[in-house]
């Protein structure tokens, strides 16, 4: 039973890094119909730029923080001028195509510019652990499962209630009557990417003081996060969250069962595996809006 | 300037080469292709080889992908099973290549049918993403079924033999590979004259109304997969018998990625483009180091950054084309070829 | 238009075949260099290849082999295997005499195209598999095998082990890979030989980023040792989990995840971890360290340098070595090194290693290596261990 207990607080705690991560793929499919392939660059790119702030201009951590926050919001509207404009309209296997190059160009850039070397952290959380039941917890953990409860609850209210968030939700719904209605569909777009820009980087430096480092393996976690969309619902802020926290638990749990029965490595296949089953059952997810069309 | 062009039976209307010209430069083109192997050295040769294998693994996925709408990023695990099934085939039992290479096509292609089923319900990104899982499946269970794939550690695979005939050298495997090559191209491209083919550019286009006039989507869809994933499996056959040694690392999801990258980089849903872009795809990389083997002299630390510049310029060579150019290769070369057509009466 | 492009494609290609097939000049030996500068195994592979071609730039400064300039022809293939196969292609075209490459999986690809081709093959791997000459009599590398080695942290593990009711049990953390797999046969055989049990054997998926459920599974069973056999990176990141877990399991690493790195990587998770380390760090006061340290001053006196570079030079000096023999007796080809490495006999690399010897029936170089510990962030020999050449341990 213990065994069982720490692989769930395990997987819950890495669940909330994954929920994180799936707030940001919500945010810009929410708005724009778009499935990001390179949420997972935008993670470690911001982990990158806060590393190199620190160490290179001897920057005190918070105010860091604060610039890379600032700098993925100017990336994302970037992305969006650049790169999202023309396609608008284009059918949508050119636009994954195109997240699929952007993420190949930012991962060579941090390739380029920082090498492939694992590379140290501050300490940005005490490293004591912290007892959660029968598993000690590092602090990292418990400030990312904090963050992203936070997260949860300012952008839930967010859609519902702010302007913009309306805006946002009635773009996605349809484009041309959010238009005709003199909601400016390029802005919308512009703040859905540098707030997905934005969480994501939360993220990657969260990662980053929990590992004590980062490289670039930080980009294969954009992979790792589809599942988790899917799960909850493209279009679910509560889904991501739901979702990250779920593929948590199930990848730790049938690591921790399974692997020794099959050898290894179903901790990594187990989020695709549940994938097509969800696809199977419900596509939509459990709390995605739900689209029939079947032929 | 085309002049004096006119069609008086219904076979010539519908020929695949429309003019005499056009086959002629045909003829001329495939005999320069013969001579590679006799001209080019053996590293060129080797990338011949190679852009030939790709050429008929984007011609696949363009079928599925560009032809019937059907968005698949599982092509890397479909070229696996090509390959792993020609190593046992080939390997294991030891049977003659005239028959590895069309059952390795076949047993992908089952396989491919049996990922073609959640198509019926799933479309545009969730067919993506369910091919993707796909992938990782289907590599999980190669790198894990030890008694059959060899686990990590990869299988062998011998050179292509039938009977006395062993093709032992890489000038021999590029002849089985070219006509090989050619006539797949031609199949597809007759394909898309007859039933099937139009069936599958229905489904694309508006599958609501092809299901309205008969067209039996799911049917004509699995069938796609199928064949598709037979051109991948042939792919995947010759990669084998090419690499003589393969494991789980020759077909990573960035192979995927390659190939959807060569099919829109070359147009989708265009035979030419996927020609195309496999070749501007593979030849990237070898112009790359081209170019950085030059420098490296005045910039030694261009070695170390080559990995990434490979990465950076194909991912800048997609954006590009999918921003510039959305409809690829092909659509470019019809549009110089129609200025030319007409040169110098443009107006 | 067809013909014009045919025709200029042909020309494309008659250019680049001039231009590539350069003949290799009378003054230059061409020596091929397969390196993992991005991979994942590029913590340790780039400052290996760093020693490989600091050591062939102070050869060719001091006359090169017997007057011949050294060209090295390196490439970074990033850890895939069919990238290496392409380089190795690349080179064969280029004529190279030796090729120093690197990892256990694209090596053990490779076995047969350079045992037709006979081009001797230096790596960075030291899988058992490349030591016996009648299945790989092109392979050579410089160092005791992987299965040695682990041989020598499980004989560390029973002398360590002080409770005398039970044996002491041990877990294996391995990489999904070639490199990962290659000393398990032998150490579980040579675990059983002495005593030791092995309890528990973990998979390290490769770019892995927390082992949680691999620990507590090694946890429920109860491992007092265990061996890692990743890089660096990846042993760094086990050892985090395991101090964040609370375990007291002692923690012990393969050459290739063990050097000055570690404690700077893994900073305090890293104390009290054990390593094998064939190759002395950097700066030990022995003989050979010198010219090292030397050329450090000379050309990069700001980078830091560990045992992995360390490698790469000692890898280097003993191939260098052989090819002059080799130009000396006359046949400087792919035969004629063979034959060279074949009558090193205890060739002395100035302690950076033990002395190497290779046979026509035997490519074991050494079977000599320490044992380090980890202690206030420093590296500290415990003990060196030296295996009699068994038989029926060659090519294991």
């Amino acid at each position: 039973m213990e065994f069982f207990l720490q692989l769930v607080v395990s997987g819950l705690v890495i669940g909330s890094i994954y929920a994180l991560i799936g707030l940001g793929f919500v945010i810009i499919y929410k708005s724009s119909s778009i499935l990001n392939f390179a949420q997972g660059e935008f993670l470690m790119l911001g982990a990158y730029v806060c590393l190199a702030i620190v160490s290179a201009h001897q920057v005190p951590f918070p105010a860091a923080f604060l610039l890379t926050l600032a700098f993925s919001a100017l990336l994302g509207v970037l992305m969006e001028r650049v790169l999202l404009r023309p396609m608008i309209g284009e059918p949508v296997i050119s636009v994954i195509m195109l997240t699929l190059g952007l993420a190949s160009v930012l991962k060579a850039l941090v390739q380029g510019i920082w090498g492939t070397d694992l590379r140290s952290y501050p300490e940005i959380f005490p490293t004591t652990p912290v007892m959660v039941g029968p598993l000690p917890v590092s602090q990292g953990y418990l400030y990312s499962v904090a963050c992203v409860s936070v997260l949860l609850a300012l952008f839930s209210a967010f859609f519902k209630y702010s302007r913009a968030g309306i805006a946002m939700r009635a773009t996605a719904f349809s484009q041309q009557v959010a238009l005709s209605m003199g909601i400016s569909v390029k802005g919308i777009f512009a703040l859905a990417w540098s707030i997905a820009a934005v969480v994501s980087a939360v993220g990657g430096v969260l990662l980053g003081g929990i590992r004590g480092g980062v490289d670039g393996a930080f980009a294969l976690f954009g992979l790792k996060v589809i599942p988790v969309v899917i799960l909850g619902g493209l279009d679910s802020v509560l889904g991501a969250i739901v979702g990250g926290l779920v593929m948590g638990v199930l990848e730790n749990l049938s690591g921790g069962y399974l692997d020794p029965l099959l050898g290894g490595g179903v901790k990594e296949v187990a989020p695709f595996i549940a994938l097509v089953a969800i696809l199977t059952v419900r596509p939509y997810g459990l709390f995605g809006k739900v689209k029939i069309e079947r032929v | 300037m085309r002049c004096g062009d006119f069609r008086e039976s219904y076979a010539e209307d519908m020929a695949l080469f429309e003019t005499a010209l056009a086959r002629r430069t045909m003829v001329l083109f495939l005999a320069a292709l013969v001579a590679v192997p006799w001209v080019a050295s053996a590293f060129w040769l080797d990338v011949c080889l190679r852009v030939l294998i790709a050429v008929i693994a984007a011609v696949g996925l363009n079928i599925l992908t560009g032809f019937t709408g059907q968005i698949s990023l599982g092509n890397a695990a479909f070229l696996a099973v090509g390959a792993y099934a020609t190593a046992v085939l080939a390997g294991r039992w030891g049977l003659p290549f005239p028959l590895v290479i069309p059952l390795s096509g076949l047993i992908t292609a089952l396989v491919g049918m049996f990922f073609g089923v959640p198509s019926l319900r799933l479309k545009g990104l969730y067919l993506a993403v369910a091919t993707l899982a796909a992938h990782f499946v289907i590599e999980f269970v190669i790198s894990h079924w030890e008694s059959v794939t060899g686990g990590v550690n990869g299988l062998s695979v011998p050179s292509p033999r039938a009977g006395p005939l062993v093709l032992a050298s890489d000038r021999q495997l590029y002849l089985l590979a070219l006509p090989l090559a050619a006539g797949l191209l031609l199949f597809a491209r007759n394909l898309f004259r007859t039933k099937v083919g139009k069936a599958f550019v229905a489904i694309r286009d508006q599958d609501v109304s092809a299901e309205v006039m008969g067209v039996d989507v799911f049917r004509y869809k699995l069938l796609s997969f199928a064949v598709s994933s037979f051109y991948v499996g042939v792919a995947g056959s010759l990669l084998a018998y090419q690499a003589r040694i393969i494991s789980p690392e020759n077909f990573p999801i960035s192979v995927a990625i390659d190939q959807l990258g060569m099919i829109i980089i070359g147009g989708l849903g265009s035979l030419l483009g996927s020609v195309f872009g496999a070749v501007f795809i593979t030849l990237l990389p070898e112009l790359l180091r081209l170019v950085t083997g030059a420098l490296a002299t005045t910039f030694p630390e261009l070695t170390t950054l080559f990995a990434s510049v490979k990465m950076g310029v194909f991912g800048l060579a997609i954006v590009l084309f999918l921003i510039f150019e959305p409809d690829g290769m092909a659509a470019r070369w019809h549009t110089i070829k129609s200025y030319w057509k007409l040169y110098p009466f443009s107006y | 238009m067809r013909l014009m492009q045919s025709a200029m494609r042909l020309a494309v290609v008659a250019v680049s075949v001039a231009w590539l097939a350069g003949p290799a000049s009378a003054q230059e030996v061409k020596v091929g260099g397969i390196f993992d500068l991005t991979g994942i195994t590029s913590d340790v592979g780039k400052p290996y290849a760093q020693g490989v071609r600091d050591y062939v730039a102070l050869t060719n400064a001091g006359g090169g082999v017997n007057g011949k300039r050294i060209k090295l022809v390196d490439v970074d293939y990033g850890y895939k295997i069919p990238e290496a196969v392409s380089a190795y292609k690349r080179m064969k075209e280029e004529q190279v005499v030796l090729i120093n490459g690197w990892g256990t999986g694209d090596t053990l690809a490779l076995k047969n195209f350079i045992n037709e081709d006979k081009v001797p093959y230096f790596s960075g791997s030291f899988a058992g598999d490349l030591t016996d000459p009648s299945r790989t009599p092109y392979n050579f590398f410089v160092a005791p095998s992987y299965s040695d080695q682990i041989r020598a942290w499980l004989s560390w593990v029973k002398e360590d082990w002080k409770d005398r009711t039970r044996a002491p049990r041990v877990a294996f953390f391995y990489g999904d890979n070639a490199y990962g797999k290659a000393p398990l046969a032998a150490g579980r055989a040579f675990a059983k030989e002495i005593g030791v049990e092995v309890v528990d054997e973990e998979i390290l998926p490769a770019g892995f980023q927390d082992a949680n459920s691999q620990l507590l599974n090694m946890k429920q069973k109860g491992a007092d040792y265990a061996y890692v056999n990743v890089t660096t990176t990846g042993v760094s990141l086990v050892l985090k989990g395991a101090k964040a877990l609370g375990l007291t399991t002692k923690w012990g690493s393969n050459p290739y995840g063990f050097s000055e790195q570690l404690p700077l990587v893994a900073k305090e998770t890293a104390e009290g971890v054990t390593g094998v380390m064939p190759h002395v760090p950097f700066g030990t006061p022995v003989p050979g360290m010198k010219a090292l340290e030397d050329f450090h001053k000379a050309n990069h006196p700001n980078d830091t340098h560990d045992a992995m570079y360390v490698r790469g030079w000692a890898s280097a000096m003993v191939w260098v070595e052989a090819l002059r023999r080799a130009d000396k007796a006359g046949k400087l080809t792919g035969e004629g090194v063979k034959a060279a490495l074949e009558t090193l006999k205890d060739f002395d690399l100035g302690g950076l290693t033990s002395p190497v010897s290779w046979t026509a029936t035997d490519h074991r170089p050494s079977t000599t290596t320490a044992v380090f510990v980890v202690k206030d962030g420093k590296l500290v020999k415990v003990k060196d261990y030296t295996f009699p050449r068994k038989p029926e341990w060659l090519g294991l």
